[in-house]
């Protein structure tokens, strides 16, 4: 049934909410925890559900000072933090969770202005503490994503914090709008704001391989791809996805690696063919440092507290 | 005189019949060839040589260096080259231990005990890998009836030369030229050059630098021929008056050959090639020439680096021409006044880095376009200072820093880390030089070597004694050499600091290395004595070089912070064919089995080790062009 009104469809399913419009169609899945598909123009941008990231591949100043050592709790959090529950609102009213048999109320023909689906997720740490990623769809297509880290003082400084999206094929380049060149907090007086164009996805060759391609300050950045996975589609035409600020700017990287594959290289070479484009939106980035490389801590203005809360938040929509 | 492989143990024998180290300005036949910079005195003998590795001392070839010793059985190597990379022998980075450490045990001659000579230690030694060089060469013809040397401008780290089957001498201190004097056993046709060189001798005790250790001739090997008289050495002093509005030039000159009758004209160009000056005397052995005053001189500095040019003529009493030098030089003055150091006056602000010399491709053996690069480099990205971390480059890159403003602390080839400290702890019970008797000739014999040959480039504005050393009464002694014959720049020396009470003969600034911000902060505030400098700071090892604003600010905050070297300017990595995919890749200490090692921390450039620059470069850029 044609889509006149301009509103959203959305799709109770039992495993999956489905959220469509022109030109776009995503899945909000209940059982893998998070946004299983996003689909626009017949792409698909996502791989895996996104979830929070909190690791970043060892520094050398990392290693030096001991930071990842003290901090090693979040690589596990990065990789085994679990979703715990799931709720959903409709044009900003919370609804019953609309799972079997609960959704036998609907239709094929549910329309909404507003749709917000809510994940709350539990750190693999000890002690735990939550994260919610709370996706909300407009009738434009529009996702804005709202991420809250719930502080606690039992846990150790955090080496980044932020949303990790895995895109299923590798990407031809992207474009920003913010500061030039690889910054960080401690590190970005020298970046200049304007808007730029990155070929391929570059890791910046260090010695041996860990974080890199932060870029702060951030209002927007789009991820160009020319090849989905879908075996039907043979197309190499260009699509975008764009990441846009929501109030405040927003520090980005966008590479072929996870934090943990960097991790576990000790030369450039050894890294795997790049396949996949690992974008992680970030709410916090530690420093890197630089007095040595043998003990000397960031500066302290440049530590993320896991005491306090974080909150930050961006737009998703078509590039 | 006969060679002794007991001197490679022997911590007093360092030099053997070379000649006395001097200025490194080139003599040209005629003003075409000056014009040209290509010298018709000199001849290179770079390219092919013969070469044979031995394994240990014990089971090299002995008599290769004789007439008529059939090498039939020794390969071929490039020269310049490390051995390590012609594939004779493991590549091997380590930063502070020695490099034998857990395969030797080793302490140093006389450290320990005043009777342990060290016999053996190096001589007898089943590590201490040998070349065997043979070159073979015939003069040019026009060369007949002249002097000739041949010039080793660099040698790891031990070598003894013959001639013909006639030894000409040893030589250590691996980054400063060896010259021997070929004349007396020069033939017709040809002639046979032997070089033996040593990968360890009591002078692997004062390169302990934090480098890939290599072995071999790794420098330009030249023949240099002289006219019947020549400058052997000249000393250049350019003197701005208090006012700095004009200057004196005064210039001495030692002449060797057939002197009497010579005469010895100076013309004085300013930049532009107009001759402002220009005067002529009979020549004597020790020459001195004092110019008129020159009024309302240019002053050279990083901004205006405005160099001005002598030309130095000798003609025989017939008034042919014997040989043409042209210097060029600069006016500028160093001083310390109320504890803050000035440049023509003005507070000098180091915006700096810490340089080895490296390529990817060949190590320490590097090009006049790696050179040229780095300095582009250095200028696109406002760094106003290098350090000549821990040797004496090639002479041609100080003669770029002279051109294009580049401030340069000359330091010394001169590292003992491993002897004083262990484990992180200062520990200096066998610490050369130390205080040592025995030790003392050779470290300042590495002094004289890098002050003779530099002393005419204006871009130096500081000795560096060497790095990482500890301090006794030998680099006391050093400090002391050069301002005995160089009242006109700065000493710098950094170890000091681990032992305190030299501090009064050491050094003329307060030199630290990673001092946090408040560390500095603190000796500032507390009385400070010297002027403060940090040789190494902003270690870029990896993703690095943040908080370098806590740096900057201090410049506005404390006029005796003057700035400083950041640590370091490339990565030193070895780029190798990748075992598995057959691409190019950058490998480090411990990737060539080579152990013990320190991996990784030699990447910490701010360009990677194939001369891209790192990310964090515009940040450097950002600050350092904040303080032009």
């Amino acid at each position: 049934m044609a889509n006149t009104n301009k509103q959203l469809h959305i799709i109770y399913g039992d495993g999956d909410l489905g959220v469509g419009g022109d030109g776009f169609h995503y899945l909000f899945s209940y059982s893998r925890g998070g946004l299983e598909s996003l689909v626009i123009d017949g792409k698909e941008w996502l791989y895996r559900e996104p979830k929070p990231t909190f690791w970043r591949a060892t520094t050398d100043n990392d290693r030096g000072n001991g930071f990842s050592r003290k901090s090693a709790q979040w690589l596990g959090a990065d990789m085994f933090s679990q979703t715990t529950d799931v709720a959903v609102k409709v044009n900003d009213q919370a609804i019953a969770f609309p799972g079997a048999k609960t959704n036998n109320q609907y239709s094929n023909h549910e329309f909404s202005e507003k749709i917000e689906v809510i994940y709350q997720f539990e750190t693999a740490t000890t002690p735990t503490t939550n994260v919610s990623v709370s996706y909300t769809v407009t009738s434009d297509g529009t996702i804005a994503v709202r991420v809250h880290y719930q502080g606690n003082e039992k846990l150790p400084e955090l080496p980044v914090f932020g949303l990790r999206f895995v895109m299923p094929t590798a990407a031809t380049g992207f474009e920003y709008d913010g500061l030039s060149g690889e910054t960080y907090p401690d590190r970005l007086a020298g970046g200049q704001p304007g808007t730029y164009q990155v070929e391929g996805l570059p890791v910046t060759h260090y010695l041996v391989p860990q974080d890199c391609g932060v870029h702060m300050k951030t209002n927007a950045v789009t991820i160009r791809r020319d090849r989905t996975k879908n075996n039907a589609d043979r197309s190499e035409r260009p699509f975008r996805l764009k990441f846009e600020k929501l109030a405040d700017p927003f520090a980005f990287s966008c590479l072929p690696y996870t934090a943990e594959e960097l991790e576990n290289a000790t030369h450039i070479e050894e890294l795997p063919l790049p396949r996949r484009t690992i974008v992680s939106i970030l709410g916090a980035v530690r420093g890197v440092g630089g007095i040595d490389s043998w003990g000397s801590d960031v500066e302290e203005k440049y530590h993320i507290p896991a005491g306090q809360d974080i909150d930050f938040g961006f737009k998703i929509r078509k590039g | 005189m006969t060679p002794d492989i007991k001197w490679l143990d022997d911590p007093t024998v360092f030099r053997v019949g070379q000649k006395p180290a001097h200025s490194d300005h080139q003599a040209y036949r005629n003003n075409d060839e000056m014009a040209m910079g290509q010298s018709g005195y000199v001849e290179s003998l770079n390219g092919n040589w013969q070469f044979k590795f031995a394994q240990d001392p014990m089971s090299r070839p002995q008599d290769f260096y004789q007439e008529g010793f059939d090498s039939k059985d020794f390969d071929t190597i490039k020269v310049p080259q490390h051995i390590e990379f012609a594939g004779y022998d493991q590549f091997h980075y380590i930063n502070t231990l020695y490099p034998w450490e857990g395969h030797a045990f080793r302490r140093p001659a006389y450290a320990l005990d005043p009777k342990d000579s060290g016999a053996g230690m190096f001589s007898q030694a089943n590590d201490n890998h040998v070349g065997a060089y043979i070159k073979e060469f015939t003069l040019p013809p026009e060369w007949k009836d002249l002097p000739v040397r041949v010039q080793f401008a660099g040698v790891e780290k031990a070598m003894y030369v013959w001639l013909n089957g006639h030894f000409l001498g040893y030589a250590e201190d691996s980054f400063t030229p060896s010259e021997f004097d070929l004349t007396p056993y020069l033939k017709p046709g040809k002639n046979k050059l032997a070089v033996e060189v040593f990968k360890l001798s009591t002078a692997a005790f004062l390169e302990d630098q934090d480098m890939f250790r290599f072995f071999g001739i790794f420098r330009d090997v030249t023949l240099i021929a002289q006219p019947k008289v020549h400058v052997e050495d000249l000393s250049i002093e350019p003197v701005p008056t208090a006012d700095l509005k004009d200057g004196h030039l005064s210039v001495s000159a030692r002449l060797v050959g057939q002197v009497a009758g010579t005469k010895v004209k100076l013309t004085v160009q300013d930049a532009a090639g107009n001759q402002l000056q220009s005067t002529s005397q009979s020549a004597s052995d020790h020459l001195t020439i004092t110019s008129q005053i020159l009024k309302n001189i240019h002053l050279w500095d990083n901004h205006q680096p405005y160099l001005y040019q002598l030309v130095i003529e000798l003609d025989d009493s017939q008034g042919n021409l014997l040989e043409l030098i042209p210097y060029q030089f600069g006016f500028r003055r160093i001083e310390i006044h109320n504890k803050v150091i000035l440049l023509n006056g003005q507070r000098l602000i180091i915006n700096g880095v810490n340089r080895h010399e490296w390529d990817c491709r060949s190590g320490r053996v590097i090009t006049d376009d790696d050179m040229k690069f780095d300095m582009r480099t250095m200028l696109d990205h406002h760094i106003n200072a290098v350090r000549t971390c821990h040797y004496p480059d090639q002479v041609s890159w100080y003669q770029l820093c002279d051109t294009h403003g580049i401030y340069v602390m000359a330091e010394n080839n001169l590292e003992t880390h491993g002897t004083w400290q262990k484990l992180g702890q200062v520990e200096p019970s066998y610490n050369v030089p130390g205080s040592l008797p025995q030790w003392q000739a050779a470290v300042l014999d590495r002094a004289k070597n890098n002050y003779e040959l530099l002393k005419n480039h204006p871009s130096i504005l500081f000795w560096s004694l060497g790095n990482e050393s500890y301090a006794g009464d030998d680099i006391a002694a050093m400090n002391h050499y050069y301002k005995s014959v160089d009242p006109t720049r700065l000493v710098h020396y950094e170890g000091v600091f681990h032992n305190p009470k030299y501090k009064s003969h050491i050094s003329d600034v307060e030199s630290r290395m990673y001092a946090t911000p408040k560390e500095i902060v603190d000796y500032l505030e507390h009385d400070p004595q010297k002027p403060f400098i940090l040789c190494e700071y902003m270690h870029d090892m990896g993703n690095s070089l943040g908080g370098m604003k806590s740096y900057m600010d201090l410049i506005d905050k404390y006029p005796m912070y003057q700035g400083g070297f950041i640590w370091d300017f490339i990565d030193q990595a070895i780029e190798v064919n990748d075992e598995v995919t057959g691409q190019k890749v950058l490998r480090y200490g411990g990737d060539f089995d080579d152990r013990p090692a320190d991996y990784e921390f030699s990447g910490d450039g701010l360009m990677f080790a194939d001369r891209t620059p790192k990310p964090a470069m515009q940040e450097v850029s950002y600050y350092y062009g904040q303080y032009k």
